[in-house]
């Protein structure tokens, strides 16, 4: 029984090895990227070029921890559903509220009684 | 069978025992963390609702935050996840050894973390006067990375009471999903601080 569970206990040790320096790599691949964030918001570029810059920066980390730190590379697909389910429904909760606030009659009071009120009641109107 | 138990090598990926192949402790941990993400997701959108429309009098975010400190602690947390995912490495190759120091060295990391968290809450206090109650910029801030710093702190009390647990002889690679599911905790206070760092943090020096 031992015998034919020996190449594949080698491969699965091999694995192992090669994982400490897939961590490695990671880790100092994320070290960069955290870099490379810090110094594009600093570039005189246009602001929504530079926020889609971080926001997929920020995902590329977010993904290669999660699949790689966590696993979920390696682990049953069920996990990644699983964590996707909150993670989808995080985000489409963040972006309706921000949609939501974002509008333009979601203005607080104070900022909207600066602006004539001809203006206001057509604001409303729509 | 105890021999067989012995020579077979354990396939961490898959736990044959359960119907869905997964580790109970670990499906748990998913589940929880996949709830958590909401928690987290209401508490950043809370921020960045407030930041949409920003009171007159709020605090200027730009002069209140300290980048370099931020990125400092950013950097400090990834490492602590490279440290984590080693310990994690270390205890499924049965190297009790290793994984000690991995973990050690992680629950320094989250300490550091922890303290650079104190450090600019009380730089935003006492120099900035940015409390939690003055500005809504400061509600929502400091619910927000509060309300992580307390994972952060969760999880280093986790890591020492593992790491105890490691001297008692209970601890070997039989039991690896133990410190696996402490591990899937830690890199998600990671994740989560991904999100903060861009969302909270950078978003503000554009």
């Amino acid at each position: 029984m031992s015998a034919p569970a020996s190449p594949a206990g080698s491969a699965g040790h091999a694995l192992e090895l090669s994982k400490f320096w897939i961590y490695v790599q990671i880790a100092m691949l994320l070290a960069v990227i955290t870099g490379l964030e810090l110094v594009t918001v600093y570039l005189p570029f246009i602001k929504w070029l530079l926020i889609t810059v971080l926001v997929v920066l920020s995902t590329v980390k977010f993904l290669f921890v999660i699949f790689y730190f966590m696993h979920l590379r390696w682990d049953k697909a069920l996990c990644t559903i699983l964590f996707f389910i909150g993670l989808v429904l995080a985000g489409g909760t963040m972006w309706a509220l921000l949609k939501l606030f974002g509008a333009e009659a979601a203005k607080p009071l104070e900022t909207t009684m600066a602006q004539p009120p001809a203006a206001i009641s057509a604001a409303w109107l729509v | 069978m105890s021999t067989h138990a012995a020579v077979a090598p354990i396939d961490h990926h898959n736990d044959p025992t359960t119907s869905t192949g997964i580790p109970n402790k670990k499906l748990l941990m998913w589940l929880f963390l996949a709830s958590d993400c909401m928690f987290f997701g209401c508490l950043i959108s809370t921020h960045l609702i407030y930041r949409l429309h920003p009171p007159p009098d709020n605090p200027i975010a730009k002069n209140v935050f300290s980048i370099e400190l931020t990125s400092f602690s950013t950097f400090i947390l990834l490492m602590s996840s490279l440290m984590m995912a080693l310990a994690v490495n270390a205890i499924q190759k049965g190297n009790l050894k290793s994984m000690r120091w991995s973990l050690l060295t992680t629950i320094f990391f989250g300490c550091i973390f922890l303290g650079c968290q104190v450090y600019e809450f009380r730089n935003f206090v006492y120099e900035k006067h940015m409390t939690i109650s003055n500005s809504i910029l400061g509600s929502t801030f400091f619910t927000l990375t509060g309300t992580h710093g307390l994972h952060v702190l969760i999880g280093v009390i986790w890591l020492t009471g593992m790491l105890i647990y490691s001297f008692t002889g209970r601890l070997s690679e039989r039991n690896a999903i133990d410190v696996e599911s402490m591990g899937l905790y830690w890199h998600f206070v990671d994740i989560v601080w991904i999100v903060i760092f861009t969302a909270v943090y950078l978003l503000e020096y554009l």
